[in-house]
């Protein structure tokens, strides 16, 4: 693993420095360290996996492909290094990169300068609004993510008040957004719209507040480990209301975390659930036997934006192009072990995919 | 002490050097080498090398304050934010506002001038550590703000397509076009630092800093000295932020956090307090290092910490100590005294 | 309305007695050396990853009484590692600036948060809670059983300290230290080992808050020491930092004014400032007593000879 990266980076200067190599390197860059390391290292390990499994395979026409992992910090400064940095690289032929949306935008327009096939993890509705074709989205933005949680609780749970919260991150604030216009235009009433510190882990005061305020549903824009807290200390104080919680809550740490006060919430994710399909299933082992870990919240993501690349790399006409590669993801057309890639014109899934779960007995499982 | 020396005897008296050519010369080699040299270079270090240069100006900023006045400020960072979100706001989408790029660069800096003054005048008579604690502070302030007043920040999302900045008909878009921009601006800012240090007022910051109630004995205005430091060390600052979001494009929170004001320090720490060359030293140091450490990907920050740790055990007071600066590589090559 | 405020009253207790306990370590390292040890929050962020190592390894996870044992060789392991800190990282700056030893301990911090990270992990740990659980319904406030003994434990280490620095010769040595090292050494104190002794005291105490807090809340991430250490080192400065008591205070002061502001502030300011401000009220709190009690609230108030920076950089 270690050395593997060393040898990654180690091809990548050879590769700067001119030097004649016949591998195709594929870029990343997400955070590694700092708040969302996990995130960031369990994703790019979805990539690395698909990376090993297509090499296995042979290779892409006849050639090697060797996985370039890079450690943003999430912060924008070094994200856009890292863009020049892949571009520069001769035989850097695509990217997935970045994890965040504020990391993301900056860099895309050095990727896109440099013509770069990039495949983006950042939901922010905002990413592809510069129009960029070398920019492609496989998964659903935040739009979808907060308008289907809160139709389900008006229509399916009957809800009427709705307490909301947020990290005060573009994602967590993103997505909260979307809830209450919909959950509002559905003819629900908000109680309360509150953001938090993003590191705060101490929720009991804002909580106290919304106890008193007696909604039927509470919906959490954030991210984990803060998602846990919130629903364990909710129901320590009484909170008898059901959670709403988007995609980074779908993990084993979320149940775990907060105990038996995660019955019952609901999370959204754009994947189905890993048990779901063979093809799912085939990845957890997968991936479990590659890092001796379960995968991360987003492994099977990495996995599904490596992948479209690969496969636009098998159809691209030689010699492989970074022109040739864009306009062969821009007509994926195939079924990912999330669902089927098809790209709009502004580089958005066609059919996003979006899945609600609940959990029941200290699982997940699907509810929509 | 030598500084204390010069408090004694301006350094334009005893010790000028008989010829001056010699010196600016040498000084002068770096900036046109880096013209030189830096178009050819590929992007990828072309752009290490902008951020190396945006750092060292922001460090040459910071030391007015802490190298030359001798008061700590961990919020410097406030100063860069208040310049950053000028531009993004006054020319781009946002308000649909579209200034030219000169003339914000001098609203953002001014007014992260005006906030260094409002600041500094009811915090500047608290002295050492409480001085720091306070900017800390009032770093996280302006970045909580930035953070939650969505109406005009745009809170958390940031602010995206910023207009490209044009400056005197001339487009600046690629690493290059900041390169020269960059450069200009090192050179300014040098200059007008050096000669601060130089002037009645540096000689006044250093009293102040080895001794203030020595200082004020003598007749000096401490307050109003360093409310000047302050007020100069902001503007510089937020002339760097505007720059720095016209690079980016993009301005958003989380690239203004306490960290950011900490490398500021360790720039000029590193390399050497109250020395020009020091900032760009230290500037050139800490952000290589991490780009240079890439090869070591998990073990990164662990061996960048490590790194730190031993270069300031080695120099505790800077690669390049304070009497080494511009006045002295003049007196050195234009053959003064030493 | 009467238990809103109890049930306030009682999280700002809990959250109060974590924050004190880390701002122990802050002041007591700021009164001898003028540090800020930045490392310290990172200690105590091993500190609650050793604690779960421990606990494992000896499999008490989850038992109150195990919970002691843990405590104890927690603290021992995180005060020598602060003891070691110390000596690698600061003790050759002594004498040099006052800068370079704040600088190698932001160093130091980094090292000590990226090899938590290699070695524990980047996934957030489940923790076991080592409190007894249950709760009490106390006029329509829930108290639990938790917030009670991370109260009680906080109390009986700070009242032990107290004692230790006030009533035992080692303790006299240590504030004689504080008070002054060069007089000090000519009666025959050795800094060294006073400072050593802080340096194994402050992180001890840290660690033992890093097990409460993780224990608390359920969970440890090994980015979790750095805000938490920056809202603790306010507290000390809000106290008066160099001053026992001072921390004490400044941690619980520190605990209302987040609580309360965050529950009241939506309600007061008509929703106009949300629940997203309370860092700032924290520092604009700490601004305000600064300008008004420059010392901060029991802090000595020290004449200026000795807060002046005479060769300080």
């Amino acid at each position: 693993m270690r050395l593997k990266n060393m040898l990654c980076a180690a091809v990548a200067m050879a590769a700067l420095t001119g030097a004649a190599q016949a591998d195709i390197l594929i870029g990343t860059a997400g955070p590694t360290t700092n708040a969302e390391a996990l995130f960031g290292t369990t994703w790019q390990n979805g990539m690395d996996l698909a990376i090993r499994e297509a090499n296995a395979a042979g290779g892409v026409q006849g050639q090697k492909l060797v996985l370039v992992r890079d450690d943003d910090g999430g912060d924008p400064k070094q994200g856009t290094l890292i863009a020049q940095k892949h571009c520069d690289t001769a035989g850097m032929l695509g990217v997935v990169a970045n994890f965040n949306s504020g990391v993301t935008i900056p860099s895309s327009d050095i990727y896109n300068r440099c013509g770069m096939p990039q495949v983006t993890n950042a939901s922010n509705p905002k990413v592809t609004k510069a129009g960029y074709k070398n920019l492609f989205r496989p998964i659903a933005n935040d739009l979808s993510q907060g308008s289907a949680p809160a139709e389900y609780a008006l229509t399916k749970l009957g809800a009427k008040k709705a307490a909301i919260v947020h990290d005060k991150q573009a994602f967590g604030q993103g997505v909260a957004e979307v809830f209450r216009t919909n959950f509002t235009k559905g003819g629900g009433t908000v109680t309360s719209f509150s953001g938090i510190a993003q590191t705060d882990v101490d929720f009991s005061a804002l909580l106290s507040s919304i106890r008193a305020e007696n909604p039927d549903v509470v919906y959490f824009g954030g991210v984990m480990p803060a998602v846990g807290l919130f629903v364990k200390q909710a129901r320590e104080l009484g909170i008898k209301a059901t959670f709403f919680a988007a995609d980074s809550a779908f993990s084993p740490d979320f149940i775990a975390g907060a105990g038996p006060a995660s019955e019952g919430a609901v999370v959204s994710f754009q994947a189905p659930p890993y048990d779901s399909s063979p093809a799912l299933k085939k990845f957890a082992a997968d991936y479990k036997a590659a890092f001796g870990e379960e995968p991360g919240p987003y492994s099977a993501y990495g996995y599904v934006e490596a992948t479209i690349i690969i496969e636009a790399m098998k159809k691209a006409p030689a010699p492989l192009t970074r022109a040739g590669i864009v306009s062969e993801i821009a007509k994926s057309d195939f079924d990912g072990i999330v669902g089927h890639v098809a790209f709009t014109p502004e580089g958005e899934l066609q059919k996003p995919f979006l899945f609600l779960y609940g959990v029941k007995d200290g699982k997940f499982e699907l509810v929509k | 002490m030598e500084s204390r020396a010069r408090a004694a005897a301006p350094a334009s008296g005893a010790a000028a050097p008989r010829k001056l050519w010699p010196g600016a010369l040498a000084m002068l080699a770096v900036p046109v080498l880096l013209l030189i040299v830096g178009p050819h270079l590929p992007s990828y270090p072309l752009r290490i090398l902008d951020m190396i240069l945006l750092y060292a100006v922001l460090g040459l900023g910071l030391n007015i304050i802490v190298g030359y006045a001798g008061l700590l400020d961990l919020g410097y960072v406030a100063f860069y934010a208040i310049g950053a979100y000028s531009w993004a706001l006054l020319a781009s989408g946002q308000f649909d506002i579209h200034l030219p790029f000169a003339l914000v660069l001098l609203i953002g800096a001014s007014l992260a001038g005006l906030a260094g003054i409002l600041l500094g005048i009811p915090v500047l008579r608290l002295r050492g550590d409480y001085l720091a604690i306070v900017t800390l502070g009032f770093g996280e302030i302006i970045r909580v703000l930035m953070n939650n007043l969505d109406v005009v920040t745009n809170g958390p999302q940031g602010i995206a397509r910023i207009d490209e900045a044009h400056l005197f008909g001339w487009t600046l878009s690629t690493p290059d076009d900041f390169l020269y921009l960059l450069v200009a601006m090192l050179v300014v800012v040098f200059l007008f630092v050096w000669r601060i240090q130089e002037s009645a007022l540096g000689t006044a910051l250093s009293a102040v800093r080895e001794d203030q109630d020595a200082a004020r004995g003598c007749g000096i205005n401490t307050t109003r000295v360093k409310l000047v430091a302050f007020a100069f060390s902001a503007f510089i600052g937020g002339a760097c932020g505007v720059v720095f979001a016209a690079m980016q494009r993009f301005v958003s929170p989380e690239s203004f956090t306490f960290w950011e004001s900490l490398v500021i320090v360790l720039v000029i720490v590193v390399g050497g307090l109250g020395n020009p060359f020091g900032a760009l030293l230290g500037a050139t140091l800490l952000i290589l290092l991490p780009e240079l450490l890439r090869a070591y990907a998990d073990y990164r920050l662990l061996f960048y910490g490590m790194a730190l740790v031993v270069i300031i055990l080695a120099r505790p007071r800077g690669l390049i100590s304070r009497q080494y600066g511009p006045s002295w590589l003049m007196r050195r090559l234009g053959g003064g005294k030493c | 309305m009467g238990a809103l405020i109890l049930q306030q009253t009682i999280n700002a207790l809990t959250v109060g007695s974590i924050y004190a306990l880390i701002a122990l370590g802050y002041t007591m390292v700021y009164g001898v050396l003028r540090l800020i040890n930045f490392a310290h929050s990172e200690l105590f962020t091993a500190g609650a990853f050793i604690g779960l190592a421990l606990a494992g390894a000896l499999g008490v996870a989850g038992h109150p009484t195990g919970g002691l044992l843990v405590g104890f060789i927690t603290f021992v392991l995180i005060g020598l590692a602060g003891v070691s800190v110390e000596i690698v990282a600061y003790r050759p700056l002594r004498g040099t600036s006052r800068l370079a030893p704040m600088l190698s301990a932001l160093g130091m911090a980094v090292v000590i948060q990226n090899a938590v990270m290699l070695i524990g992990g980047r996934r957030p740990l489940i923790y076991p809670s080592f409190l007894p659980s249950g709760v009490i319904d106390v006029f329509g406030a829930i108290i639990t059983y938790k917030q009670i003994t991370i109260f009680l434990v906080a109390v009986i280490l700070m009242v032990g300290l107290e004692l230790f620095v006030n009533r035992t010769n080692l303790g006299v040595r240590i504030r004689a230290v504080a008070e002054n090292a060069e007089t000090a050494s000519l009666v025959g104190i050795n800094p060294n080992m006073a400072i050593s002794l802080i340096f194994f005291i402050g992180p001890g105490l840290g660690a033992v808050a890093g097990i409460l807090y993780s224990s608390f809340y359920g969970v440890a991430t090994f980015t979790m020491g750095f805000v938490i250490g920056m809202k603790a080192f306010t507290a000390a400065i809000l106290g008066g930092i160099g001053s026992i008591p001072g921390a004490v205070l400044g941690g619980f002061l520190l605990g209302f004014i987040e609580t309360f502001a965050t529950a009241w502030m939506p309600v007061l300011s008509g929703g106009l400032i949300g629940t997203e401000y309370r860092d700032i009220f924290a520092f604009s709190v700490l601004v305000l007593i600064l300008l008004f009690r420059p010392a901060g609230l029991l802090g000595e108030h020290v004449s200026e000879e000795t807060m002046v920076y005479k060769s300080d950089f």
